[in-house]
């Protein structure tokens, strides 16, 4: 593929290695029992502090998958992207030839339990953008390794995640 | 938000300034989750047109409420406050529309405290020529200049 | 007291109408009439109502800038007057909406078999005191009164309910009083 034809502009493979977002937020437990009942999981865990302290815990727990969610913030409605997704903010890649957004996939290793109260860190860097050939089209890949430290220095989970993005 | 307004500055019959706002189907959406509302009439659209016979999903009363409220409370400024606060559902809105919201000042009282004047307000929620969605008063305390 | 006098009254008035008209209003509604039917505690909590304002598009520095929150007498960012009536809306289970999506089996519903037709009156809105971060809300709502009207489109019946928020401190922060239209 020649540069002329690339997908992916200068500015974009110059943020490679780069912190691209850093945000932190309250762990809150009516947020993550929310979370866990509309994806229907009605796990005690999350749910039944006595049960939870029965198996290990001190305290309900976060479900795992709400992870990303704690640092998410407020979106002001007026920044939003045609499409409804946030837009600006440290993240925001420079990909103008592929605005179509989707999730491409997660690895996520977590480490401790994580409860209400906690205060939790979440630091991205870009690890890769690649260009793909896929049975579609030519799609941009964009890797993410994201740490997530809480209020005490400790690491409770790391995650690495990709999006594609799509002309 | 405005600067602050000062009681001795309001006078009766007075208008605040309009707030203006055409709702979309984004914003609908992010008021259902903020407000934590499953109802399908805000936001599913075969629903609202099909099951329940609306033109379009509908403008959640809460928001009109709020955008209501939030153009009386752009008005008092960081150092007044909204006491009270009455509205009556009376029509529906649907996004797309342009919708206003208003309000004239009534009344000028002292308060108890010194430092603060309290005046009511008409307000209201029109669209269209000047059909009213949604009729109501307020109460809001001001600052004084001293 | 005041409920007894009603009573009594409801049911002179149907002595004396030579049962053309039955009642809008079953007994086991009337008995409702002062009663609380719902109780409910939540957090307030800084993001959310921040989102709620958001979603109003309400930049109101006041709920956003701490520090401008406190240069107006706030001790903190403050919520949203009609944010309150959100905070103790709790968890909800999807098996338990309504095909509409609204959530099911109320504790406040009154039973009106012959006005099934339901529609939101107004409400009228006291603010006491300011909602911060970390405050704990509790909601109750009682039912004030239930009464049978007469309109341009018919008979209807008039539900008002009262709800008082109280903090932490047992502080009223708001009250509300709502109402809601039956029709046959």
């Amino acid at each position: 593929m020649t540069a002329e034809t690339s997908l992916i502009p200068d500015e974009a493979k110059a943020m490679i290695g780069s912190e691209a977002g850093r945000a932190s937020g309250r762990v809150v437990k009516q947020e993550f029992q929310r979370w866990a009942a509309a994806v229907k999981d009605r796990n005690p865990l999350y749910f039944d502090a006595d049960f939870a302290r029965a198996h290990g815990y001190r305290d309900v727990v976060m479900p795992p998958m709400y992870l990303s969610h704690v640092t998410h913030g407020v979106a002001d409605l007026d920044t939003l992207r045609p499409d409804g997704i946030p837009g600006g903010g440290g993240g925001d890649l420079p990909l103008p030839h592929t605005p179509r957004r989707m999730a491409g996939g997660e690895n996520i290793t977590w480490h401790h339990p994580v409860y209400d109260g906690d205060e939790l860190t979440s630091v991205r860097v870009i690890e890769k953008i690649e260009e793909k050939h896929g049975r579609s089209g030519d799609f941009v890949l964009v890797t993410s390794r994201t740490s997530y430290v809480n209020q005490d220095g400790v690491t409770v989970a790391e995650a690495v995640g990709s999006m594609i993005a799509r002309p | 938000m405005a600067d602050q307004t000062y009681f001795e500055d309001v006078s009766v019959g007075d208008s605040i300034p309009t707030l203006a706002v055409t709702v979309d189907p984004t914003q609908m959406f992010f008021f259902s989750a903020a407000t934590y509302n499953g109802h399908r009439i805000h936001y599913d659209k075969t629903w609202a047109t099909e099951v329940e016979g609306y033109p379009d999903i509908l403008v959640h009363g809460p928001l009109q409420a709020a955008l209501l409220a939030r153009a009386v409370t752009d008005w008092v400024g960081a150092d007044g406050r909204l006491v009270s606060y009455a509205i009556q559902n009376r029509a529906s809105a649907f996004p797309g529309e342009e919708l206003r919201f208003v309000g004239t000042v009534t009344a000028k009282h002292d308060a108890d405290d010194g430092g603060h004047g309290l005046v009511d307000l008409e307000i209201h929620g029109e669209k269209g020529e000047a059909e009213v969605l949604m009729p109501g008063t307020a109460t809001v305390s001001l600052p004084k200049r001293g | 007291m005041k409920n007894e006098r009603r009573l009594l009254k409801n049911s002179t008035d149907q002595r004396m109408r030579v049962s053309t008209e039955e009642s809008l209003i079953p007994p086991q509604a009337s008995k409702l009439i002062g009663t609380e039917q719902a109780r409910a505690t939540g957090i307030v909590e800084k993001k959310q109502f921040q989102r709620w304002a958001a979603a109003v598009k309400d930049r109101n520095p006041l709920y956003f800038d701490a520090g401008f929150a406190r240069a107006h007498g706030y001790r903190d960012v403050v919520a949203p007057p009609l944010y309150v009536q959100y905070v103790t809306l709790g968890v909800t289970d999807q098996a338990t909406l309504r095909p509409d999506g609204t959530p099911g089996g109320q504790s406040g519903d009154i039973p009106l078999p012959h006005a099934p037709r339901r529609m939101a009156g107004g409400e009228t809105w006291q603010f006491h005191a300011p909602l911060y971060d970390g405050d704990v809300i509790t909601a109750t709502r009682r039912v004030d009164d239930i009464t049978e009207k007469h309109g341009r489109s018919g008979r209807f019946v008039l539900v008002t309910w009262l709800a008082e928020y109280r903090n932490q401190d047992d502080v009223i922060v708001a009250e509300a009083r709502s109402s809601m239209i039956a029709r046959p």
